[in-house]
């Protein structure tokens, strides 16, 4: 009797843990889980975690990069890992491998779809296959397919950036989390039809915005995810004066002209790296030529510091325009540090000098009609608004853009026209940022102050490209007084103007084609391809008012590596720039890049790393359940302020309005190609029947009991 | 303590864990139907008001739509979302799939064994009427039915023209879960206008 029991319990138990098999419901978990929307709705799965580690080693003014990401499965299924993760904006990604026990599997560039294809594919047939594809080129998306229960799987990413060099600090900033974003709603745009019934289309400011909206932990009530390991194999190629951490404490070891740097402490992807350093004094070069030859062509990298003016230059007056953003991404240190900025270049401001300040959420205030004087008073009652403003609200950045570059003197030449613009650039809509900027830019000059833990660097760095200004980055409070100072060295005015490069030899190409004007201590960068590098290259330009003119012998390059990628890289983003500013249509864009992108191995808007392990793991019937990795916020973001007032204002607006529901729902699906457009099914079987059968039988076995016992009496 | 009393207790403490478990199965029937007597007067309420309408004060989704089979004389209130605890009250309007009478598939799935128990019943013909919050009715015609894997649907949220799809478990008198989905395809009839003039 007791063996009968013992089995029908066995049998009972077998049974519901084969109903629960890899999908799990909140409730079931423990604490320390983190469960993650599976593709089937209702279900949840326990997210893959990743582990990475950044190797550097940066050799005169390029810096090459290995991120190793390990993608463990926690869960009891096989999983789809899909992290989203930044790089540097300028980062030339060449190299995906995918390392499965003691097997490497090198990924190859391919058009985007064509990758896509092959993924899934691959991810169908039980292969296990890693996609790798540019979101923005700042925000990529690393996607693992068929991860086996308890399974690690590593991957590598490669890439090349060029060292950043300003005001004599040369810096490397190595991004690392991906701060939430605020993707401004669709907008309904009327449009008539012939028979007078009105219809109505959808235009997405952010079409791919299901692919950029990773899960963010609340840093309350749950562990750092992702930590991260680094390690920076410095060799500038000059004596070394001071090497600084700006974020982390780090370990470093080496001599005069060497360093190795480490991370100090166990830390987590939530706030971005930056390592600085400058030459020893004295011996800061003043160009520096690397070359590389490639298939036949060669490459070469040229930087040239231009001499500082001699003399004092006389100070233009200027209109200033400040923009700040008070959106809840600000919220915590951030507001501070944007509004001290703020405060300090009010400060700076001179009689003679006009200034309006406009601040934004999701709505917008301008605090002065126009433009007005810098008089004391005004002054006064602008830093007082600036004091008093709170981070609050989603990030609605375009209209006061707008605001900022209606210029209503455009004609006058006696002032400056200039825009600084204060925000951590947290949006998802930055192509219309760009396409704003490009038609209406007219004289002003763009200046951006990315502020907080994890700025949108590529957000900055383009918007001051196309505004022909440049990009300081403050990241915690004690640098807002330097950077903001460095900054209006640069506002004084550009110091090196009409730039011209001429190669000796017309075969030579150089990029970019035309020059920036360069503000004070921002040394020039020059990609060039020949055949052959020979004779030389001449620069001139303007400097405070003199011409001056310099010649770089091309035969005195130092051979270097990646640079024919930085080369392709920096045409990219020319094609892009070109697109924004309306010289070239978006699909000759597109041609231009994927001309490129398939030339140089590199992942572009256009091409996508793709790597498969021809070996099926899964077998054919195993459920394979994609889900999203869990990102950490960013340090020193505020949680309630982006996601406890953000997204309610959406949900609530979309809620009152039944059409907008169907159109933020479907139009993401319509319009862009990579939209999964078949629907999942839900799981619509309850344990309802199998409850009451298992109950009544269960309530017989007890009678049957009951009658066992009567007969034992009996007997 | 005799062997009697010791089997008599067994006895009895096996009954008490037979009748919670059938209980727990009951309970999931109960909840479908005293739902949906809150969901209708949720509904009418959305409908009268314009504004989504939350049938009872804790719950995290809400009334949609009227879904109504005038030929079998069965009919649901449809909620908002397709999770576990949305369906457990009442079919689930799928995320993704489009609003009723708009193009695109509209895709309203429910329990076998409750709500859309009657599913087996409908018959390629017969008119599917549902009615959105803002009180207008659509009348869908059956065009067919088939049975699909949950992850191979085919069903596409950007059809041509309005489609709807009612979905269900498949076996139908199955008891455990599965792979497998019966689906119920419609079609919108004549006359019902995409969009209207404003």
């Amino acid at each position: 009797m007791k063996r009968l029991l013992i089995t029908f319990f066995a049998v009972l138990a077998t049974a519901i843990a084969a109903m629960a098999a890899t999908f799990v419901k909140p409730n079931d978990m423990g604490t320390g889980a983190l469960l993650f929307k599976s593709n089937e709705p209702g279900q949840f799965v326990e997210a893959p975690r990743v582990a990475s580690d950044f190797d550097i080693s940066v050799t005169g003014q390029i810096a090459r990069t290995r991120v190793t990401q390990q993608f463990r499965n926690p869960a009891k299924g096989w999983v789809e890992g899909v992290y989203v993760f930044p790089l540097p904006e300028n980062a030339a990604v060449d190299t995906l491998k995918m390392v499965i026990g003691d097997r490497v599997i090198v990924g190859d560039v391919k058009e985007r779809q064509e990758a896509k294809r092959i993924y899934e594919q691959a991810k169908a047939n039980g292969e296990k296959t890693a996609l790798l594809e540019q979101e923005r080129p700042n925000l990529f998306t690393n996607q693992v397919a068929n991860i086996g229960p308890g399974e690690t799987i590593v991957i590598q990413i490669e890439y090349q950036q060029p060292v950043r060099q300003s005001g004599g600090v040369f810096s490397l900033r190595v991004p690392m989390v991906v701060a939430p974003r605020y993707n401004p709603a669709p907008e309904l745009v009327a449009a008539v039809s012939a028979d007078s019934v009105e219809m109505y289309t959808v235009s997405d400011p952010v079409p791919d915005r299901q692919r950029i909206e990773p899960p963010v932990l609340d840093p309350r009530s749950n562990a750092p995810v992702n930590p991260i390991t680094l390690a920076i194999d410095l060799k500038p190629g000059f004596d070394l004066g001071e090497v600084k951490s700006s974020y982390h404490d780090v370990n470093a070891t080496g001599d005069a002209s060497a360093r190795k740097i480490s991370l100090k402490n166990p830390e987590f992807a939530d706030r971005d790296f930056e390592l600085t350093w400058v030459a020893k004094s004295g011996k800061e070069p003043a160009v520096s030529l690397f070359n590389e030859k490639v298939a036949g062509n060669d490459y070469a990298l040229l930087q040239i510091t231009p001499p500082e003016p001699q003399a004092e230059q006389k100070r233009l007056p200027r209109e200033a325009i400040f923009v700040i953003d008070n959106s809840g991404s600000m919220g915590g240190p951030s507001m501070g540090q944007a509004k001290a900025s703020l405060v300090y270049a009010l400060d700076r401001l001179e009689p003679g000098d006009k200034f309006n300040v406009i601040r934004f959420d999701d709505t917008m205030e301008t605090v002065f009609a126009q433009a007005v004087e810098a008089s004391p008073e005004n002054i006064n009652y602008a830093r007082s608004f600036v004091n008093a403003l709170e981070a609050s609200g989603g990030t609605e950045m375009v209209e006061p853009l707008r605001a900022a570059l209606r210029d209503s003197n455009a004609g006058d030449g006696s002032l400056l026209r200039q825009v600084v613009f204060l925000t951590d650039g947290a949006i998802g809509n930055e192509q219309q940022m760009f396409d704003l900027l490009g038609t209406m830019r007219g004289r002003s000059r763009v200046f951006m102050v990315g502020i907080g833990s994890a700025p949108n660097s590529f957000l900055m760095n383009r918007m001051a490209e196309l505004g022909r200004g440049s990009f300081t980055q403050i990241g915690e409070g004690g640098q807002v007084e330097q950077r903001m100072r460095e900054l209006f060295a640069k506002l004084e005015n550009p110091v090196v103007t009409e730039l011209k490069a001429a190669a000796s030899d017309a075969a030579i190409e150089v990029t970019p084609s035309t020059l920036p004007d360069l503000y004070k201590g921002e040394p020039l960068t020059l990609l060039v391809r020949a055949k052959e590098l020979k004779g030389d290259i001449a620069v001139s330009g303007m400097v405070s008012g003199r011409p001056w003119r310099q010649n770089i012998a091309l035969d005195t390059a130092v051979p270097g590596s990646g640079i024919s990628k930085l080369w392709a890289r920096r045409n990219i983003d020319d094609a892009e720039v070109a697109q924004s500013l309306g010289q070239i249509s978006p699909s000759d864009a597109d041609r231009r890049i994927l001309a490129l992108a398939l030339e140089h191995h590199l992942v572009s808007r256009v091409t996508s790393l793709v790597a498969v392990d021809k070996t099926p793991s899964r077998k054919p019937g195993e459920k394979l359940t994609r889900t999203d990795v869990p990102l950490n916020l960013p340090a020193g973001w505020d949680y309630d302020k982006v996601f406890g007032e953000q997204k309610p204002v959406l949900e609530r607006e979309a809620m009152l309005d039944p059409t907008l529901i169907a159109s933020t729902r479907n139009a993401p699906a319509a319009q862009s190609p990579d939209a999964q457009q078949q629907i999942d099914l839900p799981q619509t079987a309850t344990p309802s029947q199998l409850l009451m059968i298992a109950g009544a039988l269960i309530m017989a076995l007890a009678l049957l009991l009951q009658f066992w016992s009567r007969r034992t009496r009996v007997a | 303590m005799t062997r009697r009393r010791l089997l008599n207790l067994g006895a009895a403490a096996i009954a008490a864990l037979g009748l919670t478990i059938f209980a727990q199965g009951a309970w999931i029937q109960a909840k479908a139907v005293l739902a949906q007597y809150l969901l209708e007067d949720a509904f009418a309420e959305s409908v009268a008001t314009g504004r989504p309408v939350k049938p009872w004060d804790w719950a995290d989704t809400w009334p949609v739509a009227k879904i109504e089979v005038p030929s079998l004389g069965r009919s649901a209130i449809a909620l908002a979302g397709s999770s576990g605890q949305a369906l457990a009250f009442g079919p689930g309007h799928l995320d993704r799939s489009a609003e009723p009478g708009e193009p695109g598939t509209t895709v309203y799935a429910a329990h076998r064994d409750t709500h859309f128990a009657f599913l087996g019943a409908v018959k390629v013909g017969d008119a599917i009427e549902v009615t959105r919050a803002d009180g207008r009715t659509f009348i869908y015609q059956t065009t067919g039915s088939e049975i699909v894997r949950w992850d191979n649907s085919g069903i596409s949220t950007d059809a041509r023209g309005a489609q709807l799809a009612l979905v269900t478990c498949w076996p139908l008198d199955g008891k455990t879960r599965g792979p497998l989905r019966y689906v119920v395809h419609a079609t919108l009839k004549e006359g019902a206008k995409i969009a209207e003039a404003r």
